[in-house]
């Protein structure tokens, strides 16, 4: 199932489609996050979603994972609709699926071990013998194995997000989701992420979908771009293509221009108005 | 693990003094006897007045409680109110057929409750009879009333 | 004219969707009391359940006696003057166990637990929410709700009943040290006049059914608050805020409804 040649422009027509995103619309309040996404995510790559902060990324994996509904639209994973399936039948689904949080989101009453180990524990029926192996394996793999006593408390950014990651793939999972997996780490630890997250995807064979806005290490990992603004995919390709899009708000945003489409200032009355008017000043303050 | 014992130590210490608690208010705070539920006897009295006698008042002989008043309902024979007391069977077959059964009052304002005076008969009540020579409970209206009018008799 | 009519038409909108607010709330707290309190009890779930107990109820041991032991102190003190008025002081057994078991133990032990348990299972389920252990939770296929509030529900419904207990006993000892100890009231008649008046079902029962009330309402209202927040840190503070307010009104409001229904002659 799959084929080892490297990224090619037009390969994906071959390769099936593992989520399918079809004119997915969401509002939030009265911010109309989504408005007709339509993505084809393929199977045992790494698929990255790009676009400027606030633009719903996080919201787009809450909507795969199925913990929001959409408005209208429909996310197939492996052929299923996420938001027609039962309770029951969407916990099974989500079995398949791991999660990478933002924050780690590492489970604060247990330890390294215990939190890798939780998946299994729920899920399974292994003897201890066996969970231990198994936790002992992932975090070996993630390179913290002689962490495994501390509590989360006790853990650097970077080590919470390796353990998470452990976590995350402690079932096998077929899918695994990262939320901005490079937020807020040290050059180091970006590239151990950025490492692992090549090695687990090309070791598992699984399917990756990152969320992110750090272009030089999305690019590095990502067979395929998805950029999103304005609540719609503005352009898609291998990172080359997009790399020389034409379009202005790809360039933007692919060359981290400060000023262009997206606008530098929040919208405001003009300058000198503001400044020299003291009234309408006032009325703003 | 060793942290877990102890906490689970903790939370069946905890538990237990609930329980202790509840037998405590129980037994101490409301005076249930579990002795006495288990073995009573029944008597009966009818009484032209019971005041403001309850249900589940106590019953004394010189000032110890030996009973409870089970239940009280008029009496459409005669009019008047029959009350049933529940007695400890210890005293079965103790009571004679001329005891006096009395509505006292505890204080000058506290509750009212039965006091039974043990007369001569050597014949004795059994479960189920009734105590013929009763006293009513004493109105404090109906007193202040004689009290009056005997003044202004006077 | 017609200004002062959009004016009004537009108020009583707003009051309409206050009102549909406040539904939409009530039946979604419904729906999540409904969703978690009814879960398969599991070895898991027993471990769960006992770590929450220790939590919730032993940890609050402590300051609900010692409350207790002083309540009944003072019942004690400010009854025997005004009882000593009357030459009853001997009625004090009786005023300490009723006041206690029928109003205060009840009442106070609620209002406590929902300051020092309610606020606390707020803020950590709050922090869980912010720190998206919930959302994981969700994602490894594990219903948060079975989970992390369930545990915590029962512990609180179990727990505050217990307390309550606690302080009834604790009161009337403490009113037993002033009374009798202290101020020479005899000790014969302050626990027989007790043992009169005061009666197990109507008294210490119906005392455990306001108690078991106000221990599902203030677990109610902490979890709910603690999951429905805005996962910010100010969101957090506004909820546990919130916990106390709403506990402490629904306690005292529940108190006077049930007051009324089992002693209020009704």
């Amino acid at each position: 199932m799959l084929s080892a040649h490297k990224v090619s422009a037009g390969f994906y027509m071959t390769d099936t489609a593992f989520i399918e995103i079809q004119d997915l619309h969401f509002t939030r309040g009265d911010h109309e996050i989504f408005r007709g996404v339509n993505m084809s995510i393929p199977r045992g790559r790494v698929t990255a979603i790009m676009g400027p902060s606030g633009t719903g990324k996080t919201t787009l994996l809450k909507l795969i994972g199925g913990q929001l509904t959409p408005d209208s639209g429909r996310i197939l994973i492996d052929g299923q609709d996420v938001n027609r399936l039962s309770r029951k039948a969407l916990f099974k689904l989500r079995q398949r699926m791991g999660m990478l949080f933002q924050s780690g989101a590492l489970f604060s009453d247990l330890d390294v071990f215990e939190n890798v180990a939780f998946p299994l524990r729920v899920h399974t029926n292994l003897p201890d013998a066996m969970v231990r192996d198994i936790v002992l394996l992932k975090l070996q793999a993630v390179g913290l194995r002689g962490a495994r006593e501390l509590m989360p408390s006790e853990l650097s950014g970077g080590m919470a997000r390796r353990v998470a990651l452990a976590r995350a793939v402690s079932l096998d999972p077929e899918l695994i989701l990262y939320d901005e997996p490079f937020v807020g780490q040290d050059p180091i630890s970006m590239g151990v992420l950025v490492q692992l997250i090549k090695r687990l995807n090309q070791a598992l064979e699984l399917t990756s979908v990152v969320v992110s806005h750090d272009i030089k290490e999305t690019l590095s990992i990502a067979d395929y771009l998805y950029l999103i603004a304005d609540g719609e995919v503005v352009a898609h390709g291998t990172p080359q293509m997009l790399d020389t899009h034409q379009d202005p708000r790809v360039e933007q945003f692919m060359h981290g221009q400060p000023d262009g489409p997206v606008p530098f200032h929040y919208p405001a009355q003009p300058f000198y108005d503001d400044i020299l008017n003291h009234d309408a000043t006032t009325r703003i303050g | 693990m060793k942290r877990s014992k102890t906490m689970e130590l903790g939370v069946g210490l905890f538990m237990l003094a609930g329980i202790v608690g509840l037998i405590f208010l129980g037994l101490r705070v409301s005076g249930l006897s579990l002795a006495s539920s288990t073995q009573t006897f029944h008597l009966e009295a009818n009484f032209a007045n019971i005041g403001s006698l309850k249900p589940r008042a106590r019953v004394t002989m010189a000032g110890v409680t030996v009973g409870r008043v089970e239940s009280i309902e008029l009496d459409t024979e005669w009019y008047d109110a029959r009350v049933v007391m529940k007695l400890d069977s210890d005293l079965e077959g103790q009571i004679s057929r001329d005891s006096t059964a009395a509505i006292l009052t505890a204080g000058l304002l506290g509750e009212q409750y039965i006091g039974l005076s043990i007369g001569g008969d050597p014949e004795t009540l059994a479960d189920g009879e009734t105590i013929r020579d009763t006293q009513s409970a004493v109105v404090l209206e109906e007193l202040i009333q004689q009290f009056v009018s005997s003044m202004a008799n006077g | 004219m017609d200004a002062n009519f959009s004016d009004i038409l537009a108020r009583v909108t707003r009051l309409g969707r206050k009102g549909s607010d406040l539904l939409e709330a009530l039946g979604r707290a419904g729906l999540f009391l409904g969703q978690s309190a009814i879960s398969v009890p599991s070895r898991e779930g027993w471990r769960l359940w006992m770590q929450q107990m220790h939590f919730v109820g032993v940890l609050s041991l402590a300051i609900v006696l010692v409350s207790g032991l002083f309540i009944g102190m003072v019942i004690s003190l400010q009854g025997y003057t005004i009882l000593v008025e009357f030459g009853a002081e001997e009625a004090l057994g009786q005023m300490v166990a009723l006041s206690l078991l029928r109003e205060l133990a009840p009442v106070v032990a609620a209002l406590l637990f929902a300051g020092r348990a309610g606020s606390a299972l707020t803020a950590e389920i709050g922090l869980m929410k912010a720190t998206e252990q919930l959302s994981s939770m969700e994602m490894i296929g594990v219903d948060p709700l079975r989970r992390v509030v369930a545990p915590r529900l029962w512990a609180g419904f179990v727990s505050l009943p217990i307390l309550t207990v606690g302080f009834s006993v604790v009161g009337v000892w403490g009113g037993y040290l002033v009374g009798v100890q202290w101020l020479g009231v005899f000790e014969g008649s302050y626990w027989s006049n007790m043992q009169a008046s005061v009666t197990f079902l109507n008294d210490v029962g119906n005392g455990m059914v306001k108690s078991l009330v106000f221990a599902v309402v203030v677990t109610w209202i902490a979890v709910f608050q603690g999951y429905d927040l805005v996962p910010t840190s100010e969101g957090i503070s506004r909820a546990t805020t919130r916990t106390v307010v709403y506990s402490s009104l629904a306690v005292l409001g529940l108190d006077f409804v049930l007051t009324a229904v089992m002693f209020g002659g009704l």
